[in-house]
């Protein structure tokens, strides 16, 4: 900036008075629109790149990719829809589809209802709470590796804790690692385990946004506890809600470490999901071009679903 | 079992970060390289492995005798943990930065030859070289009869055995030589001995078939005399009376209990953890495991040859050394290769490591592992059992695509009740695809 532009500066970002009768000039009004606009896309430049090279540059090539035939080396050959076509007639593939929609659909609304209501617990006066909400958090602050190590030495079938504790009370041993609706639950529960701190996290912010008045006048009106967390708490809750919904849902669709170290995908195909089948062909038997079509459709499902929850959530952009 | 895991992944972590200390233990080399004080060849080599701190160790050694002997060379070791090797090593070879030699097991070693990934020595090293080695372990580094790396060790499965719960069982006696090594049905007696014998939530045996080691299973099929691929080394030659025997008397072992039900080929448990926290009275183990045995097992155990049916057979386990194709010295990269493979390299290797040599001198000789020295036997004789056209099957060039089609259909024949038949004939069209693409 020049010592004149530095002068001038002052004078044209003041409004033209009302007075005066006229406002700024043409020229000058683009000239500051375009200096708006450089100054805008100079802080967003650095996240653009990030974006572009990261996520966009990846996600075309992968789509380029999902096009060829290839054996792990070389460029491959192109095959145009072939791929896609393969998918079709895969049962591994549909079998992992389906693994992914029913495990989305068991672990985002447990994940989200247990969120509000450890929330609600550790927005209250519950004694040594601070202890509480660190306890909840701490499975965010360890890798979901980790977290699915723990998870094999709880749900190991022969030396488990999980098993222990059954038999001390009687009931028989359940076969998280040999039966597959028992495999599927073990997963569940670990993936809840880690997540719900998460949401907690997120709702805690809400709950304390709420106005405390909002709570005292639906009191003075008779409201109860119940009428009161279902007519005040869950829709002023609502963006959290529509924040966490969104992203559950897209890391349910991308779970990966923690089936991967637990089950592998087994016992058969029942732990199997779109990312642990598109991991398996793409890395053990070298078929990238595979495996990245599969990676398009759960970006396709991803997307198709979080547009869905976009056009019909109601309370995404609630306030008081 | 998590002590061991534990154990593995902290020495996995140590060995990356630590090989200052690999480097100290390379000070007490016990081996002299057969060209020292020759000056030989210059430049430079790039060389990934993984390994635990014995091997690196062992690879430590080798190198700096490699060093002495040729003054003007220098090898840098980088190591990694097994889980990122190949994928870390597919990643460079794509994108031109891979290292000049690399460590690969046999199934994986077609797999990189067939796609000309790897450096041809067939001009580059004696053509007198094989000779040196036994006639399975030179098969198993050949691609189209070229030799595209050296046989720098082997491991096949023996079985290690729970004294007390034999005893216990009233099996007294466990075979001492491989001609008298238990046959399948005398095997199967023994377990089902145990399986009497023992409590509802501890099992006769566990196998090491368990995630990559699904090749494992092929032992049975090779012991019952058959092939998962014709001579041509591309028509699926599985659904024979061998492949059904096999796939029958393995799929067994989980309705009668014989094996714990989460130790299939898709199981995140593995069968020497389960043996180690003694959930299971025998298991099948690489000699590799041996120093793992002699620390985590709290018991009295002892090591016996793998079932025989109607021939003895094993496991290929153990790792070639390779270059790449666009080494940037692949003379150098020859010379080093070869270099490894010498006698006093190679024992030195197999002994601190507990592995078995590839060298038919070191064989006839034999060698004594630094743990448990009075098991080498068993395991150097259950490797002769590995016969070459074993071996040259494994080194097919589609076996990562055929492992993953065994790992299916065995998951579905042992977990989910699928038939002899219809596992064989899923093997057989899964076979012929790999092999075809």
């Amino acid at each position: 900036m020049t010592q004149e532009a530095r002068v001038r500066a002052p004078a044209e970002s003041r409004p033209a008075s009302p007075s005066s009768g006229e406002g700024p000039s043409p020229r000058r009004s683009r000239t500051r629109r375009l200096h708006d606009a450089v100054t805008g896309y100079s802080f967003l430049a650095p996240n653009l790149v990030l974006i572009g090279v990261f996520l966009f540059l990846p996600l075309v090539w992968a789509l380029l990719i999902s096009f060829r035939e290839t054996n792990g080396f070389g460029d491959g050959d192109f095959v145009g829809l072939a791929n896609y076509q393969r998918l079709l007639s895969d049962p591994a593939f549909w079998r992992s589809l389906a693994n992914t929609v029913l495990f989305t659909a068991l672990v985002v609304p447990l994940s989200l209802l247990a969120g509000l209501g450890c929330a609600v617990l550790m927005n209250s006066v519950l004694p040594a709470r601070g202890l509480f909400r660190t306890l909840i958090i701490l499975p965010m602050a360890i890798s979901g590796v980790a977290t699915a190590l723990i998870g094999v030495l709880v749900f190991d079938q022969n030396t488990g804790i999980a098993n222990k504790l059954l038999g001390a009370i009687g009931i028989s041993q359940v076969p998280w690692q040999s039966g597959g609706t028992a495999a599927f639950i073990s997963v569940v529960l670990v993936t809840l385990w880690w997540r719900i701190g998460f949401n907690m996290i997120i709702y805690l912010a809400g709950l304390q946004g709420i106005s405390p008045e909002l709570y005292e006048s639906a009191r003075l009106d008779g409201a109860g506890p119940w009428q009161r967390f279902r007519f005040i708490t869950v829709p002023m809750v609502g963006p959290s809600t529509f924040f966490l919904l969104v992203m559950n849902v897209i890391y349910s669709f991308q779970v990966f470490d923690i089936i991967f170290v637990m089950t592998n995908g087994g016992p058969g195909r029942a732990t199997s999901v779109l990312v642990t089948y598109a991991y398996e062909r793409g890395f053990s038997t070298r078929e990238q071009g595979y495996a990245a079509a599969i990676g398009m459709v759960l970006l396709l499902v991803t997307l198709a679903f979080t547009a869905l929850q976009w056009r019909y959530s109601r309370t995404r952009d609630l306030v008081e | 079992m998590t002590l061991d895991r534990r154990t593995f992944l902290s020495r996995t972590a140590l060995s990356a970060a630590g090989l200052s200390s690999a480097g100290l233990l390379s000070a007490c080399a016990g081996f002299t390289g057969s060209d020292e004080g020759s000056g030989g060849s210059t430049g430079e080599l790039t060389f990934t492995t993984w390994g635990t701190d014995s091997e690196l160790a062992g690879f430590r050694r080798s190198i700096d005798a490699f060093k002495k002997a040729n003054s003007g060379a220098e090898v840098v070791l980088n190591a990694v943990p097994y889980e990122q090797m190949f994928t870390n090593i597919d990643a460079q070879l794509q994108s031109g930065e891979a290292p000049d030699l690399f460590r690969v097991d046999y199934d994986n070693l077609g797999t990189y030859a067939g796609r000309g990934q790897l450096l041809n020595l067939e001009k580059l090293v004696d053509p007198s070289l094989g000779e040196e080695f036994t006639d399975a372990m030179w098969q198993a580094v050949q691609f189209e009869d070229a030799p595209y790396g050296v046989p720098h060790h082997t491991d096949t499965s023996a079985i290690l055995y729970n004294k007390g719960a034999l005893e216990s069982a009233g099996v007294t006696s466990v075979p001492t030589t491989l001609d008298s090594a238990w046959t399948w049905d005398e095997f199967e007696a023994v377990a089902l001995k145990l399986r009497a014998d023992l409590p509802d939530d501890r099992y006769p045996f566990a196998y090491n078939w368990q995630q990559s080691g699904v090749t494992r299973w092929l032992s049975w099929l090779f012991q019952a005399d058959g092939r998962f691929l014709a001579d041509d080394l591309t028509t699926p030659a599985i659904d024979s009376a061998a492949g059904r025997a096999a796939v029958d008397f393995t799929a067994s072992f989980f309705p009668r209990k014989l094996v714990p039900a989460n130790s299939s080929v898709k199981s995140s448990v593995y069968a020497s953890d389960i043996f180690f926290s003694e959930t299971v009275a025998m298991t099948f183990a690489g000699a590799f495991l041996l120093p793992d045995a002699d620390k985590l097992a709290s018991f009295g155990w002892g090591a016996t040859f793998s079932p025989r049916d109607a021939r003895g057979g094993g496991d290929l386990g153990g790792n070639a050394l390779v270059a790449t194709a666009d080494a940037k010295n692949p003379e150098l990269a020859a010379e080093f290769l070869t270099f490894m493979t010498t006698r006093g390299p190679m024992e030195d290797f197999c002994k601190g490591s507990s592995l078995l040599p590839t060298r038919k001198d070191l064989v006839d000789r034999g060698i004594e592992f630094a743990v448990r020295p009075e098991l080498s036997t068993v395991f150097l004789q259950q490797a002769s059992t590995v016969r070459p056209a074993d071996a040259e099957q494994v080194a097919s060039p589609s076996m990562a695509q055929i492992n993953t089609v065994l790992s299916d259909q065995l998951e579905l024949a042992f977990t989910q009740g699928q038939s002899t038949e219809e596992t064989l004939a899923n093997m057989t069209s899964g076979i012929a695809e790999a092999t075809a693409s």
